[in-house]
This record gives structure tokens, sequence and C-alpha cells, in this order.
């Protein structure tokens, strides 16, 4: 099983040659002696050459360690919280995509609200209406700052008009 | 008009409310950022970048380098207060501006922070108005070839230096070219790597790229801790005094001239080099400091020598990125890479002939930057009452907001939704790199250098199709030889490093064993 760094190489190798292989339809040179396929495959062999050597150093550690007994931890180490990390990521997409269709003002007034209550349930009133202040205070401060003041035109709805 | 007529006609202007307003704002949120455990200044910046795009080039820039500036300083008051330090680039001055305050002088650890900032800075400056020029004359005799060798220099220093791994550092770089090969190709706009997306035919914007890379990678490692940091959260003094006599602290770092002016230089050259940043010079500088003092053992119990060390050498710091921006185009840090894409969405290309193209704006820049400075002393002096109140914001209300003003960002650009997607994509990508332990400065640095490498490279075999000619000129040759030898330093470095630390675990193997 390979580890974090294996894993990353082998991403990455899977990409550069994904990417090398597209680079095939590329038309040869015209005009100078490099044609448009010539830097993309010379970074992307770079990259895949790259991800060999982090698989192969991977591996090498993996046995390494292999021999060695692992240590036992001694201190008490917090658990990062990943559930919470993936909420926030699906939080942000639904947000970017239903902006285009509920506008910037609904979309942030929802995202805003729902994401303070995904990173921290509210447990009092008094939280409650913090977390709705937070909210609609941010939407209107964007939408008067960008729109009125700088002229810096925000996403429009295609289903609320706003 | 001369350079000193310049600089003081630019003071003039910078002076005026259209431009002055922008500086204030810029270092107040500049100090509040870097004052906020895990708000970066990359974080306030990108945040700031927004309000920039509806103003003029030097109202925005001046805005970037109040927060600059700013954050730059305010991320000692954190480190002094509570000792978590509120930027990278404060770090080394939690090892003594903590113990400070707990030793009971709060104050005196924050206004010597504040005094060894500015002095830095100001040092800095005098370094950044008087050395950019030449600089950028220097560069205005390099062709294709060299400054071709100059970029593949930056990317493997910065491979080289940053994070643990070499393979891994240089695979970052890598991953930044690759990004900019998406899109048109340079002599005949032919498409590449586009997969039949429409959204991919202009290439990956740079800033959705920049803003969603860091906005993931610096923010989710928060959002991971969130709800366990709540005892040191609750723990934050809030009742410190922080009067003191600030000519005493001033005092403190005027009689220890040679730390202050060794500390800013370290600070200016790790500024120099790109893409490394305030991070690494406060730790060096703070390293070095204690290498020359005559009571080394009394460093981290909270000596003044500790704070000027890393305050003076982060705010030196800023001075350095910001002539390496001006006079190669090369950005010293994450920070000038948003403040470069800043410039392109004005049509401003900085490099060697910035300078003499656009006079306002460098020598704006310049006054903008030694404005800052007694800007961030007032900023800080003025609303020291509200610092302890500050550092304790909720990140679930910090965190939501700030997304926000990143997707206005990423939108913003281009009046368009497909650069939001890209700043979705990225943000992802910067996450599963921080998560891989793969370093994101030498990716910034691709990114924002491919499309100078590959046209550079093509200018020069348009040229003449001889390649040798990379290595038989000999800036360009002296460059890829410096560049080859960065990369075996650094491998040196990190196997002598591996194997001091497969030798102590050893010997702590052997004591158990015993």
């Amino acid at each position: 099983m390979p580890g974090r760094d294996g894993i990353a190489g082998l991403v990455c190798l899977a990409i550069s040659v994904g990417l090398l292989l597209l680079t095939r339809g590329l038309p040869p040179p015209v005009m100078v002696p490099i044609g448009p396929a010539f830097y993309p495959r010379l970074v992307l062999s770079f990259m895949a050459l790259l991800s060999v050597l982090l698989i192969a150093s991977d591996w090498r550690a993996q046995r390494r360690r292999r021999g060695v007994a692992t240590p036992v931890a001694g201190g008490v180490s917090v658990r990062p919280n990943y559930l919470r990390v993936l909420a926030t990521f699906v939080a942000f997409a639904i947000y970017i995509l239903l902006l285009p269709m509920l506008g910037f003002r609904i979309a942030t007034v929802l995202f805003v609200a729902a994401l303070q209550i995904v990173l921290e349930w509210p447990r009092t009133w008094r939280r409650w209406l913090l977390v709705a202040g937070v909210a609609i205070g941010t939407t209107i401060v964007c939408d008067v700052a960008f729109e009125r003041y700088l002229s810096v035109l925000l996403p429009r709805g295609r289903w609320t008009g706003l | 008009m001369n350079h000193y007529e310049l600089l003081l006609t630019h003071l003039g202007t910078v002076l005026h409310a259209q431009y002055l307003v922008p500086l204030v704002l810029g270092t107040i949120a500049g100090v509040v950022g870097g004052a906020l455990p895990g708000v970066t200044i990359t974080m306030t910046v990108i945040m700031v970048l927004p309000f920039t795009f509806g103003l003029d080039p030097l109202q925005g820039l001046a805005a970037m380098i109040g927060v600059y500036v700013g954050g730059s300083a305010g991320g000692s008051i954190t480190a002094s207060l509570i000792g978590i330090p509120g930027t990278p680039s404060a770090i080394a001055t939690t090892f003594d501006g903590y113990p400070m305050t707990r030793n009971g002088e709060p104050g005196r650890a924050i206004w010597i922070g504040v005094f060894a900032a500015f002095l830095g800075g100001l040092l800095g400056g005098i370094v950044l108005i008087e050395l950019t020029g030449p600089l950028a004359s220097l560069a205005l005799q390099f062709g294709p070839w060299e400054f071709f060798s100059l970029y593949v220099f930056a990317l493997s220093m910065v491979a080289g230096l940053v994070g643990k791994s070499v393979v891994k550092g240089l695979l970052s770089g890598a991953i930044g070219l690759v990004i900019t090969v998406f899109g048109p190709d340079p002599i005949l706009g032919v498409q590449r790597l586009t997969m039949g997306l429409d959204f991919l035919e202009g290439g990956f914007p740079f800033l959705p790229v920049l803003i969603g890379l860091f906005a993931f990678a610096q923010l989710m490692p928060d959002v991971e801790q969130i709800g366990r940091g709540k005892q040191a959260e609750a723990d934050a003094p809030r009742a410190l005094v922080l009067r003191v006599a600030k000519l005493d602290a001033l005092w403190d770092i005027l009689r220890r001239p040679f730390l202050l002016i060794w500390s800013t230089l370290v600070g200016l050259l790790i500024g120099v080099l790109p893409a490394i940043g305030g991070s690494a010079a406060n730790i060096m500088a703070y390293d070095q400091a204690r290498k020359f003092s005559r009571r080394p053992e009394m460093f981290g119990t909270g000596i003044p020598e500790g704070i000027i060390a890393s305050e003076s050498s982060n705010n030196a710091n800023v001075a350095g990125s910001l002539i390496m921006i001006m006079a190669f185009g090369i950005p010293g840090d994450a920070v000038t890479a948003v403040m470069l894409g800043a410039l392109t969405i004005h049509g401003i290309q900085p490099g060697p002939l910035f300078i003499s193209q656009h006079t306002a704006i460098a020598y704006g820049i310049f006054a903008a930057y030694l404005l800052a400075l007694p800007l961030m002393m007032l900023v800080i002096w003025l609303g020291s009452p509200a610092w302890l109140r500050v550092i304790t914001m909720p990140k679930s209300i910090l965190i939501p907001i700030v997304l926000v003003l990143c997707v206005i960002g990423a939108y913003a650009l281009g009046n368009t939704m497909n650069d939001v997607y890209v700043l979705l994509l990225f943000c992802a990508i910067g996450y599963a790199m921080v998560k891989a332990r793969i370093p994101l400065a030498p990716l910034i640095l691709g990114v924002v250098l491919g499309d100078q490498v590959e046209a550079n490279m093509i200018r020069a075999v348009a040229n003449d199709a001889d390649p040798w000619l990379f290595v038989t000129r000999p800036i360009s040759g002296g460059l890829l030889a410096a560049s080859v030898l960065s990369v075996l330093f650094a491998l040196w470095q990190h196997r002598r490093e591996a194997r001091t630390a497969a030798k102590a675990t050893t010997e702590e193997g052997a004591d158990v064993d015993f």
C-alpha cells in the first residue's frame, strides 16, 4: 500500500501522462523551430519524471520503515475533523453552483448562515441572532461596497432576478 | 526631475485623500488580518483584492502595500500577547515576545516589536528606493536566454529551499508550469490541452488560481481544529495593560544597532529570494541573533533581542520582495504575486521596464511603502484597546466571510462564473497539496513565471536556433549553473538533516535499551 507521497506521486503521474497523450494532436512547428507542443511536452515530461521519483522515494521509505519497529506515540494528538472540512467544501460548492441561479444576494445570505451553522452549532438564541446578523450584514456590506461604490457588478440570479 | 525630486513629488501625491484613504484602510486591514491567528497576510491581501478592482492602479497598490506592511507588524501582536503568531512571519516573535508578556511586560513586548518593524521597514525602504533602479537597469541588459535562465534559477532555488523534500518542491514548481500551458500557445494561438472545454480556452486565469490555492490551503487547517482550540481562545488575556514608556522601547532597539542592521539585511536578502517570504526571514534572523549574542542562553526567556531580530527582518523582507518584483517581475512571495496579478489586470507588466514606463506608479509604490510604516504604528497605537477583542473573533464567523470575498475576487476579474469554477477547482487542489505536504510556494512561482519561461524560450530559439547559447552566454550559463548548484545544495542539506535525525533516533533508541 503506497504512503501519502506515493499516492500524490501516482496522481501526478497519471495527470502528466494523460496530458502528454493530449499533446499528440497538436500541430507541428511552423514559424519557429519549436511548435506549440514542445513546451507542454517538456514540462509534462519533467512532472512525470518527478512523480516517478516521488513514488520511488516513498517506496524506499516504506521498505525502510518495515525494518524498524513503529514507535509508540508519546503525546496526545488531536485528530483533524475531516467531516467538517468536507461539509465546508460541499457548502462552498453548492454556493458557487447556486450563485447564477439565486444571485449573489440570496445565495450569500444562505451560504454565510449555513456555513456558520456547519462550523459551530449555535446553542443559544443569541447565537442564532448573531448567525442571521452576520449573514445579512455581510451580504449588505458587500453589495453596497462593491455595486454602489466600487462599480463591481455581482452575479444576478436567473431564477430570482436579484 | 531627479530620483529624489520624483520621490518627494510622489510622497505628496500619495498624501492626497484619494491615495491616502486606501493606504490607511489597507493598513488597518493588514494589522487586523495579521493579528488574527490563522489569517495570513496573503489571505488578507486576497480579501482586499476585489475592493481594488474599481480603483486606479496606484490606489489599489497603496491599499495592498498598506496590508503588506500592516500585516507584517500586526502578526507580532498576537505572537506577543497570546503566544500564537498571527502570521507565519511572526513565529520567532513568540519565542521572546510571549515570555516577556508572561514576565508582566506586554506593552514593552508589543512596542519593541512595532518599533523594530518600523525601523527594519525603513532601512529596507531605503534599500528598496536606492537599489530597484540600478537592478532594473542591469536586467535591461538581459536577452531572452538570460531571462529564461533567471526564471529557471528562481524556480529551482525556491523548490530547493521550501519544504522538506527537494523532489516535492520541484514537482510543485512543475505543476505550476503545467497550469500555464492550458489554452492558446504564445505564437499561433493554437488551443492546447483544453479537452473541448470552453472555459479552458483562455487558459487558467492567474488570480482565481492563486486565490483558490490559498483559500482552502490556509482556512481548512483551521476548520479541522474548530471546537478543539476553545480553551486557548477562552484563555486569551482580555485585561492586559499595554501602556508602556514608548521611548524606552525605542531605546531598547537603538542601543543594539548591529542587531537591527544585521536582521534587516537578513530580511532583505530573504525577501529578494523568490517566493520564500517573511516566514523564513524571521526565523533565520532570530537564529543569527542568537548565534551572535553574548548571552545566547537568555533567548526564549523574554529578552528584547529576539523580538528585534524577528520583527525588523520580517518588515525588511517586504522591501526585498518589492525590489524583486519591480526590477525583475519575479514575486518575492505570495503577497507580491497577488500584487503582480492586480497590476496585470490594469495592463501593467512589472519587470525591468516598469520603472521607466510607469514611473508614477513605481515612485507611488515607494511613497506608499514609506508612508505605510508610520501609519502602521499609528493604527496599532490607536487600536490597541481593540486588539484583545479582535484576536478572539470566532473562526466560524470569519471563514464564511473570507470565502465570500474570495468568490467576489474571482468573479469580479472578468464578470464570469468560469473564474469562480476555476477558484473552486484550485481550492480542492490547494487543500490536497497541503495534505500531501507539497509546498505551495514553488507552484505559485511556476504559475506566475510559466508564460514568461515559455515566451523567452521561444524568443531565444527564434533569434538563434542553437540551444547551446543558453549555456555559452556568460550570464545565462552562470544562472543555469547556479540553478543546478542550488538543487544539489538543497539535496545535500536535506540528506544531512535526515542523517542527523536518524542518528538522534538511534541514540534515543540506545538510551531506551539501556
